[in-house]
């Protein structure tokens, strides 16, 4: 059911104290803290409201509904980075795997000591972690987790690898089992606290630019649903738009001091695994992750409905095609790494979206090469029948000399390479030759801009971002909150 | 970019890539899945937009002048960087719609047999 | 999963290949000193069995690539002896070579061995089949993709798979994959490294940061001795190095530091090359070693540039590997045995 209004009515200009832009991972939290703690509250999302449950999970149609751009967004590049934005209600909440996994000390660590964030309290966070836990109902599958899921996990234990299930954000019914889950996203958690608390959230509309004078926001320029232009003007801005959209938003705003220059992902490169019983869940993904190689690379399963089978064996169609039929006994699986790389986003002036590019180092093209060639070695361990890697001419591995081929054969470029995790476009932190914004997500050199999400995250962490984001823009709403006086 | 006009862009190319690529397809379903591919290529970011466009009128043109077979063939394996990435997307959209609609599709495009 | 402390007693007979180079003089003199029993090893001319001959080891004349040879090598041996395959070309002097004794050779070995029922056969593999490590700071596991680095990586992963088919066939075979190793016995190529390191001469590149795993000889014949006496671990394979992999300038320095503790005079100032120039004999050594040529010193620049570094918690576990001597240690022992031989540093 929407929680969205249009706050507008007939007016074209509205006065708000708190301007929230996105409703995601960071957008939501910071919108529920502010709200409760009294703050008046405005919440603008681009995309639209869809509830939970309303459209198949990883299906085409939750592309065209809540991904931007239908889910075709591109890093330009050699190779080119495929990536996912979501745009909806909740944002990337709304569609990701839900795969939960706090902060990692070491990760907060570095970063503190690296780019120089202030006030940065391990056991701050671990206690955020906490609550946030309790808040998303973070809880491991009741019973036995899916096949495809534990074949991994089969694969790991028989190398000797680290491996664990991970807990996800779902809540399950008393006797429930792997597949009965409802997801806890930001829909179903934050953002009606947020409005239960008086903050009023606004769908589809976009913000072109921020007014700014003299490092003061003031307002907000706004395309609502229909076309119709719009002012919102506020005293406080928090800007929550994703790794890509806050940046482009923030240049196109004037804003462009170590903004877009860092952006970080987790490339990604995948295989399709076939076994001799139906292992394929359509409308899943599996919760065992490879550990054994963090911080450099971790192993894990993708959704694999029969068209994601497909395109999994469209890189090397010619020789693959025949797979198709038996998708039923297949499953995807991926392997992501922490790159060395950087890429960048560009407003354009004239055109609606940013161009974003991604650079792989060498390094980065080993080690995905090398950590493809180890999950294929996993899923044989497994018991996998036959591996197919999704790159250009890669050879079916059945057993551990063709694993050689895998690897002498991988190219970076000949990959599908692609990420769904972006980040540190707008680091924080008190270093000035490379922070966007303040120890708490104050753009430098502003008095009331703020970021708070993925953005701010100084690099990608190795692990899926989600916890990580709330927890960093959590504390820097309770910041914001204790140095603010309301109203 | 309006529906209407990605289409005139992408569809013949599109159509005569999944011609070629999935010959037993039906025509119905492959109108149907050039359909879906023009209506993504329509809501593509905007700086992409700009670059398939180009490209995709490059291709539309090489394609109506020369031997469509060729073309196509060729088309698939250009090595030129950005150039090669128009025929994977084009791909990768229509494989990614023929197998979720109709799982059962055949490898070469063809409706799976009517199990009894 | 094997009960890791249990062993077996020794083999009535023990068949060694490559016993006269480095690791396989060190292993012999271990198991005279330990009083094994029938040692048999195979050379490829009278002159270079005569010291082995002398200690009361059977030498048995012929080549590893010629299968009668290693037929004749087999016969009459008793019931239950072990074999130690430390047989094999490390720098030859055509890229034919590798192919022929390291994987032909292995396959002749692994057949015959199966055939005259042995007990347990050991394999000396290498790092080589699975090339370097992507990322310095990444470890190789027990289990890695084959990966193999140029034409010596090729050969010893096909020396590897046959020994594993051998595995599938019935074989009760193990494989040892030690890395750079170093210590007595070493070939006139490792006295060259000592004499370039004196003088301040050892290329290093990009400041020396590249991790490499080093074994010394010693705790290389203790790994492969327990691979061949542990129980139950057919088919695995395992990592036999020094405690820790030690970056390249830790090398240098260390060897410095022990030439000097041992009297030698260093001089010059070891400096760093940019990467480039690795990069370039690594892409000069693939295409030479492309139309069948070896370049040593190419070769080993090449390889100069990259981190080789392997995890031993697997050795320890399971084997009860316990690496006895460390990096300084055992430069120290080398420099000395040098001395002893009269070879100049």
């Amino acid at each position: 059911m929407s929680l969205a209004h249009d706050p507008f009515g007939p007016a074209d200009h509205i006065e708000v104290e708190v301007l929230i832009i996105g409703s995601g991972a960071g957008g939501a939290p910071t919108a529920a803290l502010l709200a409760e703690a009294g703050f008046e509250v405005l919440i603008v999302e681009e995309g639209a409201w869809v509830d939970q449950g309303a459209v198949k999970p990883f299906s085409l149609e939750q592309m065209a509904r809540q991904y931007r751009s239908g889910g075709v967004t591109v890093a330009l590049g050699r190779p080119a980075v495929p990536y996912t934005e979501g745009q909806c209600a909740g944002g990337g909440t709304e569609v990701n795997s839900g795969l939960y996994k706090r902060p990692p000390h070491e990760v907060l660590e570095a970063w503190r000591a690296d780019y120089r964030i202030a006030d940065l309290d391990l056991d701050e966070i671990d206690t955020i972690s906490d609550e946030v836990e309790r808040d998303l109902s973070v809880s491991t599958v009741p019973g036995p987790t899916t096949e495809a899921s534990r074949a991994l996990a089969r694969g790991a234990e028989a190398l000797g690898w680290r491996n664990g299930e991970i807990p996800r954000w779902m809540a399950y019914p008393e006797r429930g089992d792997a597949l009965s889950g409802r997801r806890q996203s930001m829909t179903v958690t934050y953002l009606p606290r947020a409005v239960r608390a008086g903050a009023r959230l606004a769908t589809e509309v976009r913000v072109d630019r921020l007014e700014i004078v003299d490092g003061t926001a003031r307002a907000a320029l706004v395309t609502r649903s229909g076309g119709r232009s719009g002012r919102i003007s506020f005293r406080h801005v928090f800007v929550c738009g994703g790794a890509i959209q806050t940046p482009a938003l923030l240049q196109r705003s004037g804003l462009r001091r170590h903004i877009g220059a860092s952006l970080a992902v987790h490339p990604t490169v995948k295989l399709a695994a076939k076994f001799r019983d139906e292992v394929n869940v359509d409308d899943d993904v599996p919760v065992h992750q490879v550990t054994e190689f963090f911080p450099y690379s971790s192993f894990g399963g993708s959704a694999s409905q029969a068209g994601l089978v497909a395109l999994a064996l469209n890189d090397n169609w010619r020789a693959f095609s025949r797979q198709i039929i038996d998708w039923r006994r297949m499953s995807v699986y991926y392997a992501a790494i922490r790159s060395e790389g950087r890429g960048r986003v560009v407003a354009v002036p004239g055109l609606r979206d940013p161009v974003v590019t991604y650079r792989l180092t060498r390094n980065d093209r080993a080690l995905l090469g090398a950590s493809l060639g180890r999950l294929a070695l996993a899923m044989l361990a497994a018991g996998a029948e036959e591996v197919f890697p999704s790159f250009r001419d890669a050879p079916i591995v059945r057993r551990a000399a063709d694993v050689a081929r895998l690897e002498s054969g991988f190219r970076a470029d000949r990959a599908s390479v692609m990420t769904v995790h972006l980040c540190s476009t707008v680091p924080l932190g008190e270093d000035p030759n490379r922070c966007g914004a303040d120890s708490h997500g104050r753009i430098h050199g502003t008095t009331n801009v703020r970021v708070n999400d993925a953005s701010l995250l100084p690099t990608a962490p190795g692990v899926n971002p989600q916890a990580t984001v709330m927890a960093i823009a959590i504390r820097n709403a309770r910041r914001f909150i204790e140095e603010t006086p309301v109203g | 970019m309006p529906t209407g006009s990605a289409h005139r862009l992408v569809a013949p190319y599109a159509d005569a890539l999944l011609a070629r690529d999935l010959p037993a397809l039906d025509p119905t379903r492959r109108a149907e899945t050039v359909d879906f591919v023009a209506l993504r290529v329509s809501t593509l970011p905007t700086p992409m937009l700009v670059g398939v466009s180009i490209v995709a009128w490059a291709f539309d043109l090489l394609l109506r002048l020369g031997s469509r077979r060729t073309f196509i063939s060729l088309s698939t394996r250009v090595p030129i960087p950005f150039v090669s990435e128009y025929p994977r997307l084009i791909r990768s959209l229509a494989f990614a719609y023929v197998w979720e609609r109709w799982p059962d599709t055949r490898p070469d495009g063809g409706r799976a047999p009517v199990v009894p | 999963m094997a009960d890791t402390h249990a062993r077996r007693s020794a083999p009535p007979a023990t068949v060694i290949t490559g016993a006269t180079g480095w690791f396989g003089r060190a292993l012999v003199e271990r198991l005279l000193a330990d009083g094994r029993p029938a040692l048999r090893t195979l050379v490829r001319s009278p002159e270079e069995g005569e010291a082995l001959g002398a200690r009361g080891v059977e030498v048995v004349s012929g080549d590893i690539t010629d299968r009668r040879d290693v037929a004749r090598l087999f016969d009459g041996l008793p019931e239950g002896a072990d074999v130690v395959h430390g047989a094999g070309i490390i720098h030859p002097r055509v890229v034919a070579d590798f192919t022929r004794v390291n994987a032909q050779g292995t396959r002749y070995m692994v057949d015959v061995a199966r055939d005259a029922g042995v007990r347990r056969f050991v394999h000396v593999s290498s790092n080589s089949p699975f090339g370097t490590n992507p990322v310095n700071g990444e470890t190789f596991r027990n289990h890695e993709p084959y990966h193999p680095y140029l034409g010596y990586g090729t050969s010893k992963m096909q020396g590897e798979l046959a020994v594993l088919a051998g595995v599938e066939a019935g074989l009760d075979a193990v494989i040892v994959r030690p890395p750079w190793f170093y210590g007595p016995f070493q070939p006139e190529r490792q006295s060259t490294f000592f004499t370039l390191v004196r003088t301040g001469r050892f290329p290093m590149f990009a400041g020396g940061t590249q991790r490499r795993s080093m074994v010394y000889v010693d705790n290389l014949v203790q790994g492969v001795l327990l691979a061949e006496l542990t129980e139950g671990i057919a088919g695995r394979g395992y990592w036999i190095a020094d405690t820790r992999p030690y970056e390249v300038r830790e090398i240098v320095d260390t060897v410095r530091r022990a030439l000097t503790d041992e009297g030698y005079e260093v001089s010059g100032r070891p400096r760093s090359l940019p990467i480039a120039i690795a990069r370039a004999a690594e892409t000069a050594d693939r295409l030479l070693q492309r139309v069948g040529r070896y370049q040593q010193q190419l070769h080993v620049l090449g390889e100069m540039g990259h981190t080789i570094a392997c995890d031993i918690s697997v050795a320890r576990a399971e084997l009860g590997y316990e690496p006895g001597v460390e990096l300084y240690e055992g430069m120290r022992r080398s420099i000395r045995w040098c001395r002893e031989q009269g070879i100049s540093l």
